[in-house]
């Protein structure tokens, strides 16, 4: 009968996929946007080297956090990747085990945590990247208060740092770079002046609108921006505001309970050997081990003396005001009040 | 004269509400194939390096990395149909021929998830069932939705007067319960459990807000590879896993519509 | 029959009879234990999350959670802010989608099987998924500017998506279907023998749909109203999408709760259950008042 039928085939897709499920040994990054730091290029990489597939995963620092905390005893995910302070916040919860990959040593002191329950993988910086063809004619901005100019109104885009940790940074440190107080005050009244010429906020990781010119102007990190204009050749244009910027360093954890631990010990080890380092140089993130690079690709990064003034804010602390950054900025800025 | 005019104007309206209902999904389709650079419009990484006007990469890179979530969810819509079948059509029967005191009730009940948000109903399933957070949780959220679908359709056409007819001529017969189900009932449903399955596959397919909350890790449903190539691939692939997605759509819609007939909105509606 | 029953009233028929009133119960049962799991029993627990405080649930229960609600600015705004919108969106698509429920029950022509089933496509369409269309076609580089700009040189409409309009039509885009559907199946049983009658006595088409029809279908506009309000009241991926400036709903509200830490519990349950209530308030009280009507003109 018509209900026997049904009943027989969907028994067998469940029966077919649970093989296939069993088929590809994975392992599950949070936080593994393919246009994010190139994760696409790095887990492909490691894909082709080893067999493993470490799949796409598009939460942002904070919603990896939120999930890792949801999901309590029995986590999805067996390694996270975030921005500092939040990697900083979900270590000191408890989120993660402490584990030291190969090469442990050679990672500086101040960016990791002795224990290991948190270090850098690579770092970037927070810059304003430009789709010079979408600004159609209009100078490109060169420091942070050239972005406040009504002519870059419904043009700039930053990522809601509720969500997204490079937009965490972005909003916590630009403070510190208007050479701001304890307060936040001068941070948040730039932020609000900001708030006349803001597209979106965006909740999504905004790559490919840079690209199209959907999104003429992006704070985002700098890496991303180099990515875009010497790998995916397109018309942007990577600027080191004059007042200076924010050292992000982007961490990751291993699991507290990880599904597949041992497979995410060998992934973290391999994200910090030459070849991944190397790759992710390539992909214009500064690598944490010291690794050498040819000139021309030297070269494509911005100049040192752009990164004169790039500040280096404290983790701990930082992690520590981040809720209360948050929802400061969720009242403030977001809510405008 | 007058009836032309009415005719004309409800034409109007309705030819005008298609074209803004097929417009984007037809950018969408054309964008998943065509190179959008060589028409000179603008693009972003993926179609801007290829130099055939015709150009299906896309869909390999979609089956590559999410084919098996377009299983899973195949998977669930089956599931849900089958489940939907064995629980809704014996109740669609003891409801409509054999209402029980607080049979009303249990039909509002059924029918509450389709005006109730999404949100609070996944809201929920997690806080009574949070830690089963994953691909059965989400088969939960599903039959929230699709068995409402197949009940009022089972007890729409169980309450229509034929069907009434030829039931209280056999039980006159003699016939008991067990004969008058599988003798007469269920061959004169077998119209209606087809069209309800096919509404509660096109359903559980589309279904992305319930499941996008309850489910942890991979695989999701298929509506979420559209949800994360929208944020984060070139329009390329986005479109092509939306072009995907309107595949299986398309032909169920098409199917109910052809088996529908007169019954068809009467069964459709609230959704 | 039932009087033949009476006549032999005899304890087997005693026991036929209850075994006739427990073969329903027992067939309905499965879908009864599935009402039960999930959505009595979870909403039941929804409940208590939201009378419960997040940061203390020892202090037992309370209705701060609702309270907050009430008196927060962005959360009053964010329970405004998705009424206002789903009431236009719930009037502007029912009376919009007469036209079309009108074209396919009293006109045939080729071709209405094709336009009905495009019309009904978006019905499988999540919130978010239409967003992302609406950007496509109307956001900063979307397809309409870019083909304006091309024929005039202007970019008219350009980012039009991130505003209102788009998220107005956005929100039409999924409602279209079952606006259309419940509207078709309640003209449908409307007697056509009305309408000719009132042209026999001389009236013309308009005065025909004014005085004899939409009295009697008023009571399908009426629940067509409460079924696209309801939806529009619970969907955030249109807004969550479009994030439109200075603008919030309710769902959203809830979702970034969910999705973004720190997350209050509580909070996020009353303000679902806000959301339930007023849906569910709304379409029943609709419902009531278009069966009374149907009542009194039967």
């Amino acid at each position: 009968m018509k209900q026997c039928r049904i009943i027989v085939l969907a028994t067998a897709f469940l029966a077919l996929t649970t093989c296939l499920a069993f088929a590809e040994p994975t392992v599950i990054q949070y936080d593994c946007i393919p246009n994010y730091a190139n994760w696409g290029a790095v887990t492909k990489a490691y894909q082709k080297k080893t067999g493993v597939m470490v799949p796409p995963d598009m939460k942002g620092s904070s919603a990896s956090m939120a999930a890792l905390e949801a999901e309590g005893k029995s986590p999805k995910a067996d390694c996270a990747y975030y921005s500092g302070a939040i990697g900083f916040q979900a270590a000191s919860k408890g989120l993660h085990e402490p584990y030291k990959p190969k090469g442990w040593e050679k990672i500086p002191a101040g960016l990791k945590d002795p224990n290991g329950t948190w270090w850098t993988v690579h770092t970037g910086h927070v810059a304003i990247l430009v789709n010079t063809s979408a600004l159609k004619g209009k100078p490109v901005p060169r420091s942070f208060n050239d972005l406040l100019k009504p002519i870059y109104k419904g043009m700039i885009v930053y990522d809601d740092p509720r969500i997204h940790g490079t937009g965490f940074t972005f909003v916590s440190g630009i403070n510190a770079v208007l050479g701001g107080g304890q307060d936040l005050k001068a941070g948040f009244d730039y932020l609000k002046k900001l708030d006349n010429n803001i597209l979106k906020y965006a909740k999504e990781n905004s790559y490919n609108e840079l690209l199209r010119g959907e999104v003429p102007i992006w704070i985002n990190a700098d890496g991303n921006g180099l990515k875009a204009k010497y790998v995916d050749k397109a018309p942007i244009e990577i600027v080191i505001p004059a007042e200076g910027t924010v050292t992000m360093p982007l961490v990751m954890g291993l699991v507290k309970g990880a599904p597949h631990k041992e497979a995410a010990k060998r992934y973290l080890d391999w994200l910090l050997s030459n070849e991944a380092q190397h790759l992710m140089a390539e992909s214009f993130f500064q690598p944490v081990m010291p690794v050498k690079l040819d000139s021309s690709l030297q070269a494509k990064f911005p100049p040192k003396s752009a990164y004169a003034k790039a500040k280096v804010l404290p983790l701990d602390k930082l992690a520590a005001q981040a809720d209360g950054i948050k929802k400061r900025w969720e009242k403030e800025i977001e809510g405008g009040q | 004269m007058l009836r032309r005019s009415g005719f004309i104007f409800c034409l109007a309206v309705t030819v005008a509400l298609m074209a803004v209902i097929l417009l984007p999904l037809l950018v969408v389709v054309l964008g998943s194939c065509v190179n959008a650079s060589l028409l000179g419009l603008s693009t972003d990484l993926w179609s801007g390096s290829r130099n055939d006007i015709f150009d299906f990469s896309a869909f390999a890179y979609i089956f590559q990395n999410y084919g098996d979530w377009a299983l899973f969810s195949l998977e669930l819509a089956l599931g849900c149909v089958a489940i939907c079948l064995l629980v809704a059509v014996p109740a669609g029967y003891a409801l409509a021929r054999h209402p029980f005191p607080g049979s009303l009730l249990v039909e509002e009940l059924v029918l509450l998830p389709l005006s109730l948000p999404g949100i609070t109903l996944s809201m929920g399933l997690l806080a009574a069932y949070g830690e089963l957070r994953g691909p059965y949780l989400v088969l939960a959220g599903h039959l929230l939705y699709t068995i409402p679908f197949m009940l009022r359709v089972v007890t729409a056409t169980l309450r229509s007067f034929d069907v009434g007819r030829l039931e209280a001529a056999a039980r006159s017969l003699g016939a008991t319960l067990p004969q008058r189900l599988f003798l007469v009932i269920l061959p004169n449903l077998r119209h209606a459990m087809m069209v309800g399955s096919l509404l509660v596959f096109a359903v559980s397919w589309g279904e992305f807000n319930v499941s996008f909350l309850l489910n942890r890790g991979r695989p999701q449903t298929f509506p979420a590879v559209l949800y994360d190539t929208y944020t984060n691939q070139s329009i390329q692939i986005s479109s092509a896993a939306t072009t995907i997605f309107l595949a299986i759509v398309i032909p169920a819609v098409i199917a109910i519509q052809w088996l529908g007939g007169r019954e068809s909105s009467d069964l459709e509606q609230g959704a | 029959m039932r009087t033949l029953d009476a006549t032999i009233a005899t304890p087997p028929i005693a026991q036929a009879d209850r075994r006739r009133q427990l073969a329903p119960l027992l067939l309905s049962a499965p879908l009864l234990v599935l009402l039960l799991a999930l959505l009595v029993w979870p909403l039941a627990h929804l409940l208590r999350q939201s009378l419960l405080l997040t940061g203390a649930p020892a202090a037992g229960l309370t209705l701060h959670n609702y309270f907050e609600i009430a008196t927060v600015p962005r959360y009053r705004h964010a329970l405004t802010w998705s009424l206002e919108l789903s009431l236009a969106v719930a009037a502007g698509s029912t009376l919009i989608c007469l036209a079309p429920a009108w074209l396919f029950t009293r006109y045939q022509f080729p071709g209405k099987r094709l336009m009905r089933g495009i019309l009904i496509l978006p019905m499988t369409f999540a919130g978010m998924i239409v967003g992302f269309l609406m950007i496509i076609l109307l956001g900063r580089t979307g397809f309409i500017p870019q083909l304006l700009e091309r024929l005039t040189g202007k970019p008219f409409l350009s980012g039009v998506g991130y505003q209102f309009p788009g998220l107005i039509l956005a929100y039409l885009y999924f409602e279209i279907p079952r606006a259309t559907l419940t509207l078709e199946s309640a003209l449908r049983k409307l007697d056509s023998r009305l309408e000719q009658a009132g042209r026999s006595l001389g009236a013309n088409r308009w005065q025909v749909f004014y005085l004899v029809v939409l009295p009697v279908i008023r009571p399908a506009l009426i629940s067509t109203f409460a079924v696209t309000f309801s939806v529009s009241l619970g969907s955030f991926g249109v807004l969550l999408v479009l994030s439109i400036r200075r603008f919030t709903l309710l769902p959203l509200e809830i979702f970034t709760q969910y999705i973004a830490p720190p997350t209050d519990q509580g909070l996020a349950a009353a303000m679902s259950f806000t959301l339930l209530a007023v849906a569910f308030a709304t379409g029943y009280g609709l419902r009531q008042v278009a069966r009374r009507m149907e009542g009194g003109n039967a």
